[in-house]
Protein backbone atom coordinates (compact mmCIF):
# COMPACT_ATOMS: atom_id res chain seq x y z
CA UNK A 1 0.00 0.00 0.00
CA UNK A 2 1.24 3.35 -0.61
CA UNK A 3 1.94 5.79 1.97
CA UNK A 4 -0.06 8.89 1.66
CA UNK A 5 0.80 11.40 4.23
CA UNK A 6 3.23 13.94 4.17
CA UNK A 7 7.09 12.97 3.44
CA UNK A 8 10.26 15.14 4.82
CA UNK A 9 11.32 16.77 2.02
CA UNK A 10 15.19 16.95 2.81
CA UNK A 11 17.13 20.16 1.97
CA UNK A 12 20.79 21.30 2.94
CA UNK A 13 20.52 21.69 6.41
CA UNK A 14 18.02 18.34 7.13
CA UNK A 15 19.31 16.05 4.98
CA UNK A 16 21.54 14.09 7.75
CA UNK A 17 19.00 14.69 9.96
CA UNK A 18 16.62 12.29 7.69
CA UNK A 19 19.58 10.33 6.33
CA UNK A 20 19.66 9.20 10.29
CA UNK A 21 16.37 8.20 10.81
CA UNK A 22 16.83 6.07 8.13
CA UNK A 23 19.08 4.31 9.92
CA UNK A 24 16.85 4.42 12.86
CA UNK A 25 19.41 7.13 14.67
CA UNK A 26 18.38 10.14 16.18
CA UNK A 27 21.31 12.82 15.09
CA UNK A 28 21.36 16.53 16.02
CA UNK A 29 23.89 19.36 14.93
CA UNK A 30 26.74 20.38 17.14
CA UNK A 31 28.72 23.39 16.66
CA UNK A 32 32.16 22.19 16.45
CA UNK A 33 33.48 25.48 18.22
CA UNK A 34 31.28 25.91 21.38
CA UNK A 35 29.80 22.40 21.37
CA UNK A 36 26.21 23.75 21.31
CA UNK A 37 23.61 20.68 20.59
CA UNK A 38 20.83 22.53 17.89
CA UNK A 39 17.82 22.20 16.56
CA UNK A 40 16.16 22.93 14.50
CA UNK A 41 18.97 22.22 12.11
CA UNK A 42 21.19 25.81 10.37
CA UNK A 43 24.36 26.31 8.77
CA UNK A 44 25.38 28.64 11.41
CA UNK A 45 25.41 28.34 15.09
CA UNK A 46 22.71 30.75 16.99
CA UNK A 47 25.08 30.57 19.89
CA UNK A 48 28.66 31.58 18.46
CA UNK A 49 27.61 32.19 14.85
CA UNK A 50 31.08 29.57 13.84
CA UNK A 51 29.71 27.40 10.68
CA UNK A 52 31.82 24.11 11.55
CA UNK A 53 29.12 21.84 12.17
CA UNK A 54 29.36 17.83 13.44
CA UNK A 55 26.86 15.46 13.42
CA UNK A 56 26.19 13.04 17.16
CA UNK A 57 23.67 10.88 18.12
CA UNK A 58 21.41 11.17 20.92
CA UNK A 59 20.36 8.21 22.42
CA UNK A 60 16.55 8.25 21.65
CA UNK A 61 15.48 8.73 25.38
CA UNK A 62 13.53 12.07 26.42
CA UNK A 63 10.98 13.58 28.53
CA UNK A 64 7.64 15.64 27.03
CA UNK A 65 8.36 19.53 27.40
CA UNK A 66 4.28 19.75 25.77
CA UNK A 67 1.77 18.10 23.75
CA UNK A 68 -1.63 18.69 21.95
CA UNK A 69 -4.24 16.59 20.92
CA UNK A 70 -5.30 16.78 17.27
CA UNK A 71 -9.30 16.57 16.69
CA UNK A 72 -9.59 17.87 13.31
CA UNK A 73 -7.24 16.44 10.36
CA UNK A 74 -6.24 19.71 8.69
CA UNK A 75 -4.57 17.09 5.89
CA UNK A 76 -7.15 14.24 5.10
CA UNK A 77 -4.70 11.71 5.19
CA UNK A 78 -4.62 12.25 9.18
CA UNK A 79 -8.30 11.39 9.47
CA UNK A 80 -7.84 8.16 10.42
CA UNK A 81 -5.65 8.70 13.52
CA UNK A 82 -7.52 11.47 15.27
CA UNK A 83 -7.25 11.96 17.99
CA UNK A 84 -3.51 12.10 17.63
CA UNK A 85 -0.56 13.26 19.94
CA UNK A 86 2.15 16.03 18.42
CA UNK A 87 4.35 16.60 21.12
CA UNK A 88 7.78 18.69 21.78
CA UNK A 89 10.27 16.03 23.05
CA UNK A 90 13.00 17.34 25.02
CA UNK A 91 15.80 15.31 24.37
CA UNK A 92 18.34 13.85 27.71
CA UNK A 93 21.16 15.81 25.53
CA UNK A 94 19.46 18.37 25.54
CA UNK A 95 17.90 19.59 22.10
CA UNK A 96 14.19 19.28 21.78
CA UNK A 97 11.95 17.53 18.88
CA UNK A 98 8.92 17.63 17.17
CA UNK A 99 7.18 14.16 16.76
CA UNK A 100 4.39 12.18 17.80
CA UNK A 101 3.33 10.44 20.77
CA UNK A 102 2.28 6.82 20.13
CA UNK A 103 1.32 3.52 22.26
CA UNK A 104 -0.60 5.59 24.73
CA UNK A 105 -3.75 7.01 24.93
CA UNK A 106 -3.64 10.34 24.40
CA UNK A 107 -5.28 11.45 27.75
CA UNK A 108 -2.47 9.54 29.73
CA UNK A 109 0.13 11.67 27.86
CA UNK A 110 1.19 14.25 30.33
CA UNK A 111 4.34 17.21 30.33
CA UNK A 112 7.54 15.76 31.70
CA UNK A 113 6.60 12.86 30.83
CA UNK A 114 9.79 10.36 29.86
CA UNK A 115 9.28 8.50 26.47
CA UNK A 116 11.67 6.82 23.76
CA UNK A 117 12.32 7.03 20.44
CA UNK A 118 10.39 4.07 18.12
CA UNK A 119 10.75 3.89 14.49
CA UNK A 120 8.12 3.74 11.76
CA UNK A 121 9.57 3.08 8.29
CA UNK A 122 7.04 4.32 6.14
CA UNK A 123 8.55 4.01 2.77
CA UNK A 124 11.81 2.56 1.66
CA UNK A 125 13.95 5.30 2.04
CA UNK A 126 12.10 7.53 4.67
CA UNK A 127 12.06 6.62 8.46
CA UNK A 128 10.07 8.78 11.12
CA UNK A 129 11.23 9.06 14.55
CA UNK A 130 8.06 8.59 16.67
CA UNK A 131 7.69 8.38 20.64
CA UNK A 132 6.31 6.00 23.40
CA UNK A 133 6.21 5.70 27.21
CA UNK A 134 9.15 4.72 28.51
CA UNK A 135 9.10 1.34 29.23
CA UNK B 1 7.40 51.46 13.37
CA UNK B 2 8.59 52.04 10.10
CA UNK B 3 5.80 54.58 8.65
CA UNK B 4 6.39 56.95 12.42
CA UNK B 5 10.64 56.49 11.05
CA UNK B 6 9.14 57.47 7.58
CA UNK B 7 7.34 60.65 8.85
CA UNK B 8 9.77 61.97 11.45
CA UNK B 9 12.45 61.98 8.74
CA UNK B 10 10.11 63.64 6.29
CA UNK B 11 10.01 61.29 3.38
CA UNK B 12 6.25 60.74 3.60
CA UNK B 13 3.46 63.02 4.74
CA UNK B 14 0.52 60.43 4.90
CA UNK B 15 0.97 57.02 5.34
CA UNK B 16 -1.76 54.65 4.34
CA UNK B 17 -1.35 51.30 5.89
CA UNK B 18 -3.76 48.83 5.20
CA UNK B 19 -4.78 45.06 5.02
CA UNK B 20 -7.41 43.25 2.75
CA UNK B 21 -7.59 39.21 2.55
CA UNK B 22 -10.31 36.99 1.54
CA UNK B 23 -8.99 34.57 3.67
CA UNK B 24 -12.09 33.26 4.21
CA UNK B 25 -14.23 32.64 0.75
CA UNK B 26 -10.79 32.53 -0.97
CA UNK B 27 -9.08 30.13 1.49
CA UNK B 28 -6.32 31.80 1.66
CA UNK B 29 -5.66 31.81 5.14
CA UNK B 30 -5.38 27.85 4.84
CA UNK B 31 -2.98 27.88 2.28
CA UNK B 32 -0.67 30.04 4.00
CA UNK B 33 -0.45 28.09 7.19
CA UNK B 34 -0.23 24.93 5.45
CA UNK B 35 2.83 26.07 3.49
CA UNK B 36 4.05 27.23 6.61
CA UNK B 37 4.35 23.48 8.09
CA UNK B 38 7.41 22.39 6.08
CA UNK B 39 8.67 19.06 7.32
CA UNK B 40 6.33 19.33 10.62
CA UNK B 41 3.74 18.14 8.16
CA UNK B 42 5.30 14.61 8.59
CA UNK B 43 4.17 14.69 11.89
CA UNK B 44 0.84 15.88 10.93
CA UNK B 45 0.99 19.57 12.57
CA UNK B 46 -0.02 21.89 10.80
CA UNK B 47 -1.28 25.82 10.99
CA UNK B 48 -0.80 28.28 14.08
CA UNK B 49 -3.57 27.13 16.34
CA UNK B 50 -1.64 24.07 17.24
CA UNK B 51 1.93 25.91 17.51
CA UNK B 52 0.01 28.28 20.14
CA UNK B 53 -1.55 25.62 21.95
CA UNK B 54 1.78 23.74 23.08
CA UNK B 55 2.89 27.04 24.43
CA UNK B 56 -0.87 27.11 26.13
CA UNK B 57 -0.27 22.93 27.28
CA UNK B 58 3.23 23.90 28.62
CA UNK B 59 2.02 27.11 30.47
CA UNK B 60 -1.36 25.09 32.31
CA UNK B 61 2.16 22.69 33.39
CA UNK B 62 4.48 25.38 34.75
CA UNK B 63 1.02 27.46 36.44
CA UNK B 64 -2.10 27.62 37.10
CA UNK B 65 -3.85 28.79 33.47
CA UNK B 66 -6.06 26.79 30.85
CA UNK B 67 -9.55 27.00 29.56
CA UNK B 68 -11.23 27.99 33.44
CA UNK B 69 -8.95 30.97 32.45
CA UNK B 70 -9.77 30.93 28.75
CA UNK B 71 -13.55 31.12 29.01
CA UNK B 72 -13.49 34.84 30.40
CA UNK B 73 -11.44 35.78 27.65
CA UNK B 74 -13.59 34.12 25.15
CA UNK B 75 -17.38 35.11 26.78
CA UNK B 76 -15.85 38.71 27.32
CA UNK B 77 -15.14 39.69 24.03
CA UNK B 78 -17.95 37.76 22.33
CA UNK B 79 -20.14 40.07 24.61
CA UNK B 80 -18.75 43.46 23.16
CA UNK B 81 -19.01 41.86 19.79
CA UNK B 82 -22.92 41.22 20.25
CA UNK B 83 -22.75 45.10 20.92
CA UNK B 84 -20.76 45.69 17.07
CA UNK B 85 -23.51 45.38 14.48
CA UNK B 86 -19.65 44.88 11.91
CA UNK B 87 -19.38 41.67 14.05
CA UNK B 88 -19.58 38.89 12.16
CA UNK B 89 -20.36 37.19 15.95
CA UNK B 90 -22.37 39.71 16.49
CA UNK B 91 -26.36 38.09 16.46
CA UNK B 92 -24.21 34.79 18.26
CA UNK B 93 -24.30 34.97 22.49
CA UNK B 94 -21.90 32.56 23.94
CA UNK B 95 -22.11 31.86 27.69
CA UNK B 96 -19.64 29.68 29.55
CA UNK B 97 -21.50 26.74 29.52
CA UNK B 98 -21.46 27.43 25.70
CA UNK B 99 -17.87 27.36 25.92
CA UNK B 100 -17.73 24.28 27.60
CA UNK B 101 -19.54 22.69 24.49
CA UNK B 102 -17.54 24.16 22.14
CA UNK B 103 -15.42 20.95 20.20
CA UNK B 104 -11.79 21.02 20.93
CA UNK B 105 -9.81 21.20 17.75
CA UNK B 106 -6.08 20.90 19.05
CA UNK B 107 -6.40 20.51 22.48
CA UNK B 108 -6.38 22.40 25.31
CA UNK B 109 -8.11 24.60 22.08
CA UNK B 110 -11.45 24.15 22.23
CA UNK B 111 -13.34 26.10 18.41
CA UNK B 112 -14.14 29.01 20.49
CA UNK B 113 -10.52 29.49 21.88
CA UNK B 114 -9.53 30.41 18.17
CA UNK B 115 -9.99 33.53 16.10
CA UNK B 116 -11.97 34.04 13.24
CA UNK B 117 -10.90 33.53 9.15
CA UNK B 118 -12.87 36.04 7.86
CA UNK B 119 -12.98 38.25 4.03
CA UNK B 120 -12.53 42.03 4.75
CA UNK B 121 -10.00 44.99 5.34
CA UNK B 122 -9.29 47.88 7.44
CA UNK B 123 -7.02 50.68 6.61
CA UNK B 124 -5.95 53.79 8.85
CA UNK B 125 -3.94 57.15 7.88
CA UNK B 126 -0.64 58.28 9.88
CA UNK B 127 0.47 61.64 9.90
CA UNK B 128 2.76 64.21 12.14
CA UNK B 129 0.49 65.59 14.87
CA UNK B 130 0.98 68.82 13.67
CA UNK B 131 -0.90 68.34 10.05
CA UNK B 132 -3.61 66.12 12.15
CA UNK B 133 -4.78 69.18 14.25
CA UNK B 134 -5.68 70.84 11.04
CA UNK B 135 -8.07 67.77 9.75
CA UNK B 136 -11.84 68.01 10.37
CA UNK B 137 -11.59 64.60 12.40
CA UNK B 138 -10.45 63.85 16.05
CA UNK B 139 -6.74 63.17 16.72
CA UNK B 140 -5.10 60.19 18.09
CA UNK B 141 -1.98 60.26 18.80
CA UNK B 142 0.67 57.87 19.23
CA UNK B 143 2.15 58.09 22.96
CA UNK B 144 4.46 55.19 22.71
CA UNK B 145 5.91 52.15 20.31
CA UNK B 146 7.66 49.20 21.40
CA UNK B 147 8.69 46.33 19.29
CA UNK B 148 10.07 43.09 20.47
CA UNK B 149 10.88 40.11 18.40
CA UNK B 150 12.45 36.07 20.23
CA UNK B 151 12.10 34.94 16.91
CA UNK B 152 13.34 31.74 17.60
CA UNK B 153 11.34 28.39 16.26
CA UNK B 154 8.82 27.26 18.52
CA UNK B 155 10.95 23.76 18.89
CA UNK B 156 14.07 25.95 20.08
CA UNK B 157 12.42 28.60 21.98
CA UNK B 158 12.57 29.62 25.78
CA UNK B 159 9.66 32.21 25.44
CA UNK B 160 6.67 29.88 24.83
CA UNK B 161 5.32 30.56 28.52
CA UNK B 162 6.58 33.82 29.15
CA UNK B 163 8.33 36.44 28.80
CA UNK B 164 7.43 36.43 24.94
CA UNK B 165 8.49 39.41 23.40
CA UNK B 166 5.18 40.98 24.74
CA UNK B 167 7.68 41.72 28.01
CA UNK B 168 10.36 44.10 26.49
CA UNK B 169 7.60 45.71 24.07
CA UNK B 170 5.91 46.95 26.58
CA UNK B 171 8.28 48.51 28.77
CA UNK B 172 9.81 50.07 26.46
CA UNK B 173 6.63 51.76 24.98
CA UNK B 174 5.32 52.41 28.54
CA UNK B 175 8.82 54.22 29.14
CA UNK B 176 8.25 56.31 25.90
CA UNK B 177 5.24 56.89 26.99
CA UNK B 178 5.83 58.11 30.34
CA UNK B 179 2.93 56.58 32.13
CA UNK B 180 2.30 53.12 34.06
CA UNK B 181 -0.65 50.49 33.60
CA UNK B 182 -2.59 52.43 35.90
CA UNK B 183 -3.26 55.10 33.32
CA UNK B 184 -4.58 52.64 30.67
CA UNK B 185 -8.32 52.64 30.15
CA UNK B 186 -8.88 49.85 27.30
CA UNK B 187 -6.91 47.42 25.68
CA UNK B 188 -7.05 46.23 22.28
CA UNK B 189 -4.96 42.88 21.86
CA UNK B 190 -3.72 41.10 19.65
CA UNK B 191 -5.38 37.23 19.66
CA UNK B 192 -5.37 34.77 17.73
CA UNK B 193 -6.30 32.68 20.26
CA UNK B 194 -7.62 33.26 23.76
CA UNK B 195 -4.18 32.03 25.47
CA UNK B 196 -2.54 35.11 23.07
CA UNK B 197 -4.30 37.41 25.64
CA UNK B 198 -3.66 35.99 28.69
CA UNK B 199 0.09 35.71 27.75
CA UNK B 200 0.06 39.06 26.17
CA UNK B 201 -1.12 41.11 29.69
CA UNK B 202 0.83 38.85 31.82
CA UNK B 203 4.00 39.84 30.25
CA UNK B 204 2.56 43.58 29.92
CA UNK B 205 2.58 43.23 33.90
CA UNK B 206 -1.34 43.10 34.79
CA UNK B 207 -0.74 39.98 36.69
CA UNK B 208 1.76 37.18 37.41
CA UNK B 209 1.95 33.94 36.09
CA UNK B 210 -0.84 31.95 37.19
CA UNK B 211 -3.11 34.70 38.43
CA UNK B 212 -5.07 35.58 35.05
CA UNK B 213 -7.95 33.54 36.19
CA UNK B 214 -8.48 35.21 39.36
CA UNK B 215 -7.67 38.65 37.36
CA UNK B 216 -10.18 38.28 34.37
CA UNK B 217 -13.20 36.26 36.49
CA UNK B 218 -16.10 38.48 37.14
CA UNK B 219 -16.13 40.04 33.72
CA UNK B 220 -13.15 42.63 34.10
CA UNK B 221 -12.61 42.78 30.36
CA UNK B 222 -16.48 43.15 29.17
CA UNK B 223 -18.45 45.63 28.83
CA UNK B 224 -18.60 48.02 32.13
CA UNK B 225 -15.31 45.72 33.23
CA UNK B 226 -12.45 47.60 35.21
CA UNK B 227 -10.03 46.68 32.09
CA UNK B 228 -12.08 46.35 28.96
CA UNK B 229 -10.34 44.76 26.47
CA UNK B 230 -10.82 43.90 22.88
CA UNK B 231 -14.09 45.98 22.44
CA UNK B 232 -15.04 45.00 19.22
CA UNK B 233 -15.20 41.38 19.66
CA UNK B 234 -11.69 41.17 18.61
CA UNK B 235 -10.12 38.71 16.38
CA UNK B 236 -11.89 35.94 18.19
CA UNK B 237 -15.66 37.33 17.44
CA UNK B 238 -15.37 40.51 15.62
CA UNK B 239 -13.06 39.87 12.43
CA UNK B 240 -9.52 38.23 11.75
CA UNK B 241 -7.46 41.24 10.25
CA UNK B 242 -4.50 41.07 11.28
CA UNK B 243 -3.32 43.79 13.94
CA UNK B 244 -5.58 46.04 12.35
CA UNK B 245 -8.23 44.57 13.96
CA UNK B 246 -6.90 46.06 17.62
CA UNK B 247 -4.91 49.21 16.29
CA UNK B 248 -7.79 50.39 14.07
CA UNK B 249 -10.82 49.41 17.12
CA UNK B 250 -8.49 51.55 19.58
CA UNK B 251 -7.95 54.31 16.88
CA UNK B 252 -12.03 54.21 16.86
CA UNK B 253 -12.82 54.31 20.48
CA UNK B 254 -10.64 57.45 21.16
CA UNK B 255 -11.98 59.18 17.89
CA UNK B 256 -15.35 58.30 19.77
CA UNK B 257 -16.72 56.81 16.53
CA UNK B 258 -17.73 53.01 17.54
CA UNK B 259 -21.50 53.14 18.38
CA UNK B 260 -23.20 50.61 20.96
CA UNK B 261 -19.66 49.64 21.74
CA UNK B 262 -18.22 52.83 22.07
CA UNK B 263 -16.27 52.77 25.73
CA UNK B 264 -18.45 55.41 27.81
CA UNK B 265 -21.46 55.96 30.31
CA UNK B 266 -23.63 53.70 27.55
CA UNK B 267 -21.45 50.46 28.44
CA UNK B 268 -20.36 51.19 32.06
CA UNK B 269 -16.67 52.16 31.23
CA UNK B 270 -15.35 55.84 31.26
CA UNK B 271 -14.23 57.57 28.09
CA UNK B 272 -11.18 56.43 27.36
CA UNK B 273 -8.30 58.85 26.88
CA UNK B 274 -5.58 56.09 26.97
CA UNK B 275 -5.26 53.24 25.00
CA UNK B 276 -2.85 50.07 25.22
CA UNK B 277 -2.50 47.84 21.58
CA UNK B 278 -0.72 45.19 21.14
CA UNK B 279 0.18 43.01 17.59
CA UNK B 280 1.84 39.53 17.60
CA UNK B 281 3.38 37.13 14.83
CA UNK B 282 4.31 34.03 14.52
CA UNK B 283 4.47 31.55 17.20
CA UNK B 284 4.85 34.47 19.80
CA UNK B 285 8.04 35.38 17.69
CA UNK B 286 7.74 38.94 16.80
CA UNK B 287 5.32 41.08 19.33
CA UNK B 288 4.64 44.99 18.52
CA UNK B 289 3.29 47.39 21.56
CA UNK B 290 1.66 50.98 20.97
CA UNK B 291 -0.07 52.98 23.10
CA UNK B 292 -2.59 55.57 21.75
CA UNK B 293 -4.04 58.93 23.38
CA UNK B 294 -6.76 60.94 22.53
CA UNK B 295 -5.41 64.75 21.41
Amino acid sequence: MTYSKPLPVPGADTKPFWDGCREHTIRIQRCKACGHLRRPPASVCPRCLARETEWVEMSGRGTVYSYVVYHVAYDPSFKEDLPYVVALVTLEEGPRILTNIVECDPAAVHCDMAVEAIWKDVTDTVSLPLFRPAS
Amino acid sequence: MHAVGALEAGICKYILISYGHSARSGGGMSQVLSRMAGDDAVFGHFGAAAGYALAARRAMHEYNTGPDTWKHIAVGQRKWANLNPRAVMYDRPMTESDYERSPWIVEPFRLADNCLVTDGGRAFILTTAERARDLPHPVVTIMGLGMHNPAADPVAARHLTGPTGARRAGEQAFHMAGITLEDVDACEIYDCFTYTVEITLQDYGFFGPGEGEEWFRGGTIEPGGRTPVNTSGGLLSEAYQMGLTPLTEGVMQLMGRCGDHQLGPATGNIKPEIILCSDNGGILQTHACCILRRN
